[in-house]
C-alpha cells in the first residue's frame, strides 16, 4: 500500500526542485538523470493510483478554502498520465539537448553546471504545476496551480530560449497572465454569484463526499439569471482561450514556442496549452452548463476557424518550429471543436485529442530539436533537405509525429479525430441542428490541410536533395532518439486501442454532462 | 482453427513487416526472403479460407463502452479478394527478389511491402467499416512511403518528362515530378476522398450507431431515419467519395499516373492490382447494403447513378491519354485508371437493374473484371519493370524490336496485353463483356449514352494496348542499348537480354493464368456469380440462379471495338506502315487534341493552380493582411500595455482578491525584481531564493491556509 501516492507525485518534484539546483551545480548535466528518476517515480504513482479505481480521489482539510483535494477520475487521467510521462521522457531529452543549449552561451564550468541545475530546478516545479492542475479539485487549488505552471515557464523562456526571449517571454507572460485573470474573475464571480441565487454555503470545492462516498457537485449555478451567465461564459471562455490560443488570442504561442528551448516548446505546445480544455471542462461544462449552452455555437465556429487559420499560416512559415507552433493553433481548434460538440463521444475525443496531440507534437518539437541539436542550431526549412539519409531514426520519428497530427490509423491520432467529429455530428443531429451538421462536414474537410503542410515538410527537411552544407550531420544520440521512439509506440499502442482511456473516460464525461 | 485464419491473412504480414528491422540485422539474405516467406504464409492462410468454404465471422471486444467490436468477415467476396491480394502479391514479392536487388535501404522497402499485403487484407476481412478504415489509411501510408522510395530525388527517379529533356510545359507549368512529390500528392489527393469517406461514415454511424456490415444489413432502420433527415443520398455519395480518391476515379484520378515514380514492383502491387480496387472493393461491400436499404425508404438509387457515371467517364477520359502516353508505366497506369472505371461502371449498373434478381450478373460483372484486370496488369507491370531493366529507360520511343531479345517476355505481355485489350479467348475478353452486359442491362435512359461511352472506351482501349506492344516489341532496334540518357539502373544497361527467371517467372504465371481463366471464362464467371449470388443472398437478395448467357449485343460492341483498333493500331505500329509522328502533325486540329490530351486534358494543371497556387496565395494573403499587420500588432501592443497592466494588476491585487493575492503580489514582486536581474545574466541564485520561497509559501498554504487570510 502506497501512502498517498498522489500527494507524492504532485509535490516530490516541486519539493526536490531546490536539491535538484545544488546537486546539478555539482555534477551539471547529469543531474536530467535525477529530474527523470523523480519524474518517473511520480509517473509510476499515478498509474498505481489508477489501479487501485476508476475514480480516485485524495482529499486534504483545508480550511477555509474547502478541500484540497486529487482526484484522478476518467477525465483527468489522460491528462495527468500526458503530461508526466512527456516530462518524463522530456527530462532525458533535455540531457543532451541542453548542454547543447547552454554550451552555445556559457564556457566557464561552473555557470555552465549552475544554469543545467536551474533549469532542472524549473523544469521540475513546470510539470507539478502542470499535474496539480489537473488534478486539482477546489477552485482556488486550481488557480495556484495554473499559475505554478506558467511562473517557471516563464523563466524557463526568458533564461534558456532563443532570440529575442526577455521580450518573447515577457510577451508570453503577460497574455497567458491575462487570460488566467479572467479565468479568475469568472471564478470567483460563479462562487459569489452561485451563494448568493443558489443559497448555497459558500465553498471553493467544485465537488464534494456525500456520506455514501460520491463526490457530487457542489454548486448550484441554475438559478444565476442568465445576463450574469453570459458574463461569465464570456470571461472563462476568452481567459481560457488565450491558454488555447485560439484564433485572435494566438498571437503569443508562436513565438514563445518557437524561441523556447526545444524541450520546453515540447511541453509547453501539446501539454500546457490543452490543460486550457481541461479547465474548460471541468469549469465551464461541469459547473455553469447554462453557460456552456450560451456559447456553444459561437465556439464551435471559433475552433473552426483556429483549425483553418492555424493551418494556412502554417503553410507560411520557414522557422521548423515556428511551423509547428502553428500547427498546435490549428490542433487546439480541434480540441474546442469537439469540446463544442455537447455529446460525450465528441469531448471525450477531445480528451483524447489532447493525448494524440501530445505525443504527436512532442515527436515533432524533439525531432526539430534533433536537427538543431545535430545540424548546429539550423531551423530554417529552406536550407534543409535530404535529412532522412542522415537522420533515419529520427525521420521515422517525423512521419509517426504528422500521421498522429494528421489523424492517420493506427496512430492516436485517428482515434480522437474520429470521436470529435463523430461526437459533432452525433450532438447536431441530437439537437436537430442543421448548420452544425454543415460546419462539422466542413471542418472534416479541412483537415486535409493538416495533410498538406506536414507532408509538405517531410518532404522539405527529410528528402530531396542533401545540401552540402549538411552532409557531416549524424544521427541524434540514444538520449534523443530513444525517447522519441517510446513517445511513438505509446501512440502507436492507444492507436490501436484506445480502450485503456475509453473505458473510464466516456462514463466521466457522460457524468461532466449530466451533473 | 478456423476462426483465427482471416485473423491471419491480414496479421502475419504486418508481423512480417514489424519484424523486418530485427531480421535485416541477422543478414540481407535472411531478410529478404523472410519477406517474402511471410506474404506466401499470408497467401496460404488465404487458401485454406476458400477450401475450407464456410462463412467465418469472428469479433473481439474493442471499445466496449459503445458496443465497438473489432472483427474478420471472411465470405464469398472477401474470401475470393483475399486470395487475390495474396497471391498476385506473394508473386510480387517473389519478382521483387530481382528487381531489387543491389538496391540499399531495402529494409524500408520490405517493411513497407509487407505492411501494405496486411492492411490490404485488412481491408477485405474487415467486418465493419472503421477498422476497413485502418486499413484503408494503412495502405494509403504505404502507398506514399512507397512512390517516394527513392527519395532522394534524383532526375532519373522522375515520373513525366522533365522539360530539359523535351518535355512539355502546360500554362507554364512542368509536367514532371519527384517521387517524394508524387507520394505527397498521391496521399493529399486520396485524403480529400477520404474526409469525404469519414463524413458518409460518421453521419451513418450516428443513425445505424454501428459500423458492422452484417448489422447495417439486417437493421435497416438506419436508411429511413438518414432518409428523413434528407441525408440518404448525401451519406452514400459521400462514402463513394473514399472510393474515388481510392480508385483514382474522376476528379480525384491526377495521383495515380504520377504514382508511377515508384518502383515498378510497386506499382503492380499498389498502383495496378491491389490498392487502387479497395475502392471497387468498398463499392462492392456496401452497395448491396445500400441498395436493400434504398428500396426500404422507396429511395431513388442515385447512388448507383453516381458510381455508374464516375466509372464511365473516367474509363474514358483516361483511355485517351493513355493513347498518347509516353512511358510505358504511364500507359499502363492510364489504364488501370480506365479499367477501374469499368468495373465502377459494371457495380453502378448492378444497382440500376430493374428487377432485384439481376444484381448479382453487375455485381458479378464488376468483380470478374476486378479480378481479370489484377491479374493482367500485375503481370504487364512486372514485365514493364524487367523490359525498363533491360533497356534503361521508362520511354517508349527508347524501346523497340525487343521480341527477339526478350522472347519470354514478348509470350507473357502478348497474352496479358491481348486480355487488356478484350481479345477471346482471354479472361479480359469475358470480363468487359460482362462489364458491357451489365450496362445493357440498367434500367436507365442513359443506358445507351453508357454503353456507348464504355464501346469507345474499348476500342481506345485496343489501340493504346496494341500501340504499346508495338513500340516495345516491334520495329527496328535501332535505339536499344545506344540511348540510355534516361538510364533508371545504369548498372543494368548491358544485360539487355531475358530478364533473370525469379522475375520472368511471376509474370509469365500471371500471364498464363489470364489465358486459363479465358479458355474456362464461361465457367468461371458462372461459377463466380453463384457464389456471389450466394454472398448477395445473405443480405436479402433473390437469387435467379441463372446460368451463363453471352449478350450478343454486347460481343457486339466489343468485337467491333476489336476490329476498329486493332488494324489501325497494327498499320501504325506494328506492321509500321503508318507515321503517327506525321498523321498527328499533318493537321491543325489533330495536334491540338494531342496536346489536351497529352496534358491530361489540363486538369491536372487545374488542380494545381486552384488547390496549390490558390492556397497558397491565399494564405499568403492572410498572412500579410492579417496575422502580421493586425494580430501581430497586438503582440507588440501587449509590450506597452504591459506598464497598464502591471498598474491594474497591483489594483486589482491590493482591492479586489485582498488577502490570498498577497501570496500572488509576493510572486509579482519578485518577479518585477526579477525582470531587472535578468539583463545582468546571474539570476540562478534569486531564482533559487525566488523557488524556495514559493515552494515554502505553498507549503504554508497547503497546510493552513487561515494564517494568510487572518
Amino acid at each position: 500500500m502506497m501512502i498517498n501516492p498522489l500527494l507524492q507525485a504532485v509535490f516530490l518534484p516541486i519539493i526536490l526542485s531546490p536539491i535538484v539546483y545544488l546537486i546539478g551545480r555539482r555534477i551539471g548535466s547529469k543531474v536530467g538523470w535525477l529530474s527523470f528518476i523523480v519524474l518517473a517515480y511520480s509517473t509510476l504513482l499515478i498509474i498505481y493510483a489508477a489501479s487501485t479505481k476508476p475514480d480516485y480521489f485524495e482529499f486534504y482539510s483545508w480550511q477555509p478554502f474547502g478541500v484540497f483535494g486529487l482526484r484522478l477520475d476518467g477525465l483527468s487521467l489522460p491528462f495527468a498520465i500526458t503530461i508526466y510521462l512527456l516530462s518524463t521522457v522530456l527530462a532525458v531529452y533535455s540531457i543532451p539537448y541542453m548542454t547543447h543549449r547552454i554550451e552555445e552561451e556559457f564556457e566557464e564550468q561552473h555557470l555552465v553546471y549552475s544554469k543545467h541545475g536551474l533549469y532542472q530546478a524549473l523544469y521540475l516545479t513546470y510539470a507539478s504545476g502542470m499535474l496539480g492542475t489537473v488534478l486539482a479539485t477546489n477552485l482556488i487549488q486550481f488557480y495556484i496551480f495554473f499559475e505554478i505552471m506558467l511562473i517557471p515557464s516563464y523563466f524557463l523562456i526568458a533564461e534558456f530560449g532563443y532570440g529575442d526571449r526577455a521580450r518573447i517571454s515577457l510577451m508570453y507572460f503577460l497574455w497567458t497572465h491575462i487570460g488566467a485573470l479572467l479565468l479568475l474573475a469568472g471564478i470567483l464571480t460563479t462562487v459569489f454569484l452561485s451563494t448568493l441565487y443558489g443559497g448555497v454555503v459558500l465553498t471553493f470545492d467544485m465537488v464534494h463526499l456525500q456520506p455514501s462516498g460520491e463526490l457530487v457537485k457542489s454548486f448550484d449555478t441554475s438559478s444565476i439569471p442568465i445576463t450574469y451567465i453570459q458574463a461569465i461564459a464570456v470571461l472563462i471562455t476568452v481567459g481560457l482561450f488565450v491558454k488555447l490560443a485560439s484564433f485572435g488570442l494566438h498571437i503569443w504561442l508562436p513565438y514563445a514556442h518557437a524561441e523556447a528551448p526545444t524541450p520546453i516548446s515540447a511541453l509547453l505546445s501539446p501539454a500546457m496549452i490543452g490543460i486550457g480544455g481541461y479547465a474548460y471542462l471541468r469549469i465551464l461544462l461541469y459547473l455553469l452548463p447554462l453557460a456552456y449552452e450560451y456559447v456553444l455555437f459561437a465556439i464551435s465556429i471559433w475552433g473552426l476557424v483556429t483549425i483553418i487559420y492555424g493551418g494556412l499560416m502554417a503553410f507560411m512559415q520557414d522557422d521548423v518550429k515556428r511551423l509547428l507552433a502553428y500547427s498546435s493553433v490549428s490542433q487546439m481548434g480541434y480540441i474546442i471543436f469537439g469540446i463544442a460538440s455537447t455529446f460525450y463521444i465528441g469531448i471525450s475525443g477531445s480528451v483524447l485529442h489532447y493525448v494524440s496531440h501530445g505525443t504527436g507534437k512532442a515527436i515533432l518539437f524533439m525531432v526539430a530539436g534533433a536537427i538543431i541539436l545535430q545540424a548546429h542550431g539550423l531551423r530554417s526549412i529552406s536550407k534543409m533537405g535530404g535529412l532522412a539519409k542522415k537522420l533515419p531514426i529520427t525521420a521515422t520519428a517525423a512521419l509517426i509525429g504528422f500521421l498522429t497530427i494528421m489523424g492517420i490509423p493506427p496512430t492516436n491520432g485517428f482515434q480522437s479525430e474520429w470521436m470529435i467529429f463523430y461526437g459533432s455530428f452525433a450532438g447536431a443531429i441530437e439537437r436537430g441542428d442543421f448548420a452544425k451538421t454543415i460546419v462539422s462536414g466542413i471542418a472534416l474537410f479541412a483537415t486535409p490541410l493538416t495533410a498538406g503542410y506536414s507532408l509538405w515538410l517531410m518532404k522539405r527537411v527529410f528528402f530531396g536533395k542533401l545540401p552540402e552544407s549538411l552532409k557531416d550531420v549524424k544521427e541524434a544520440p540514444l538520449t534523443v532518439t530513444v525517447p522519441l521512439l517510446v513517445l511513438a509506440v505509446t501512440g502507436l499502442l492507444i492507436g490501436v486501442y484506445p480502450t485503456i482511456f475509453t473505458e473510464r473516460l466516456f462514463p466521466a464525461v457522460q457524468m461532466l454532462l449530466g451533473g | 482453427m478456423n476462426e483465427a485464419l482471416p485473423w491471419l491473412v491480414w496479421l502475419l504480414p504486418i508481423i512480417g513487416a514489424l519484424l523486418t528491422p530485427i531480421f535485416a540485422k541477422i543478414g540481407d539474405k535472411v531478410r529478404d526472403y523472410l519477406a517474402v516467406l511471410f506474404s506466401l504464409a499470408s497467401a496460404v492462410s488465404a487458401a485454406l479460407l476458400l477450401l475450407s468454404n464456410e462463412v467465418i465471422h469472428s469479433t473481439v471486444e474493442w471499445i466496449p463502452s459503445i458496443g465497438l467490436q473489432a472483427g474478420v468477415l471472411a465470405d464469398q467476396l472477401s474470401i475470393i479478394m483475399a486470395n487475390i491480394v495474396a497471391w498476385i502479391s506473394f508473386l510480387i514479392m517473389v519478382y521483387s527478389l530481382g528487381y531489387m536487388k543491389g538496391e540499399p535501404n531495402l529494409t524500408r522497402y520490405w517493411f513497407f511491402m509487407n505492411f501494405f499485403i496486411g492492411n490490404m487484407q485488412l481491408i477485405v476481412l474487415s467486418d465493419n467499416l472503421l477498422q476497413l478504415f485502418f486499413g484503408w489509411e494503412g495502405v494509403g501510408l504505404c502507398s506514399y512511403a512507397l512512390i517516394g522510395f527513392w527519395h532522394t530525388d534524383e532526375k532519373k527517379y522522375w515520373v513525366g518528362t522533365p522539360v530539359e529533356e523535351g518535355g512539355r510545359r502546360a500554362w507554364g507549368r512542368e509536367q514532371a515530378y519527384s517521387p517524394s512529390h508524387a507520394g505527397m500528392k498521391a496521399f493529399i489527393t486520396t485524403r480529400v476522398g477520404d474526409s469525404a469517406f469519414l463524413i458518409g461514415l460518421l453521419i451513418l454511424y450516428t443513425h445505424s450507431k454501428t459500423f458492422s456490415f452484417t448489422q447495417l444489413a439486417e437493421h435497416t432502420e438506419w436508411a429511413s431515419s438518414l432518409a428523413s433527415a434528407g441525408l440518404l443520398i448525401p451519406v452514400t455519395i459521400l462514402i463513394f467519395g473514399g472510393a474515388i480518391g481510392k480508385s483514382a476515379q474522376f476528379p480525384l484520378q491526377e495521383w495515380l499516373p504520377d504514382a508511377m515514380a515508384g518502383p515498378t514492383a510497386v506499382s503492380a502491387l499498389i498502383h495496378a492490382a491491389t490498392m487502387v480496387k479497395a475502392g471497387v472493393f468498398l463499392v462492392a461491400r456496401i452497395g448491396p447494403i445500400f441498395y436493400t436499404a434504398a428500396q426500404a425508404v422507396n429511395a431513388a438509387p442515385l447512388f448507383f447513378e453516381a458510381v455508374a457515371w464516375v466509372g464511365a467517364f473516367t474509363a474514358f477520359l483516361a483511355a485517351t491519354q493513355a493513347v498518347v502516353g509516353r512511358e510505358i508505366k504511364k500507359v499502363l497506369a492510364y489504364s488501370t485508371v480506365s479499367q477501374i472505371g469499368y468495373m465502377m461502371l459494371a457495380l453502378g449498373a448492378a444497382g440500376l437493374v430493374a428487377e432485384e434478381t439481376a444484381f448479382a450478373s453487375g455485381f458479378t460483372a464488376g468483380f470478374f473484371h476486378l479480378m481479370s484486370h489484377a491479374v493482367f496488369k500485375a503481370s504487364l507491370f512486372m514485365a514493364a519493370g524487367a523490359l525498363i531493366h533491360a533497356c534503361g529507360s521508362k520511354y517508349l520511343s527508347d524501346m523497340g524490336g525487343l521480341r527477339k531479345v526478350m522472347p519470354i517476355t514478348f509470350f507473357s505481355m502478348l497474352l496479358a496485353s491481348a486480355s487488356l485489350a478484350g481479345v477471346p479467348p482471354l479472361s479480359g475478353f469475358w470480363s468487359k463483356d460482362a462489364v458491357l452486359a451489365s450496362v445493357l442491362e440498367a434500367h436507365t435512359p442513359y443506358a445507351p449514352i453508357l454503353f456507348a461511352l464504355s464501346v469507345a472506351t474499348a476500342m481506345l482501349t485496343v489501340f493504346y494496348t496494341f500501340r504499346m506492344l508495338g513500340l516495345v516489341f516491334f520495329g527496328e532496334k535501332g535505339k536499344l542499348g545506344l540511348e540510355h540518357k534516361h538510364g533508371l539502373h545504369e548498372e543494368a544497361e548491358h544485360h539487355l537480354g531475358e530478364a533473370p527467371k525469379v522475375m520472368w517467372l511471376p509474370y509469365t504465371i500471371l500471364a498464363v493464368a489470364s489465358l486459363v481463366i479465358g479458355l474456362a471464362g464461361p465457367f468461371v464467371e458462372t461459377s463466380l456469380h453463384n457464389s456471389l449470388e450466394h454472398y448477395l443472398h445473405e443480405y436479402g437478395f433473390e437469387a435467379a440462379h441463372k446460368g451463363f448467357e453471352l449478350n450478343l449485343a454486347a460481343v457486339g460492341g466489343s468485337l467491333a471495338a476489336l476490329a476498329v483498333g486493332l488494324p489501325l493500331s497494327y498499320s501504325i505500329y506494328i506492321a509500321r506502315r503508318l507515321d503517327a509522328a506525321k498523321i498527328v502533325n499533318s493537321s491543325k486540329l489533330l495536334r491540338a487534341i494531342y496536346i489536351f490530351l497529352e496534358n491530361r486534358w489540363y486538369l491536372n494543371t487545374l488542380y494545381y493552380a486552384i488547390f496549390v497556387d490558390g492556397l497558397l496565395s491565399f494564405a499568403r494573403i492572410i498572412w500579410r493582411g492579417l496575422e502580421v499587420s493586425v494580430i501581430d500588432r497586438l503582440g507588440d501592443a501587449t509590450a506597452s500595455a504591459s506598464i497598464i497592466f502591471s498598474k491594474a494588476g497591483n489594483w486589482f491585487d491590493r482591492y479586489i482578491v485582498d488577502g490570498f493575492i498577497n501570496g500572488l503580489a509576493y510572486i509579482n514582486v519578485r518577479f518585477s525584481r526579477l525582470a531587472r536581474i535578468l539583463q545582468t545574466g546571474v539570476s540562478q541564485n534569486y531564482l533559487l531564493v525566488f523557488a524556495v520561497g514559493v515552494i515554502v509559501v505553498l507549503i504554508i498554504l497547503v497546510l493552513n491556509p487561515s494564517l494568510l487570510l487572518r
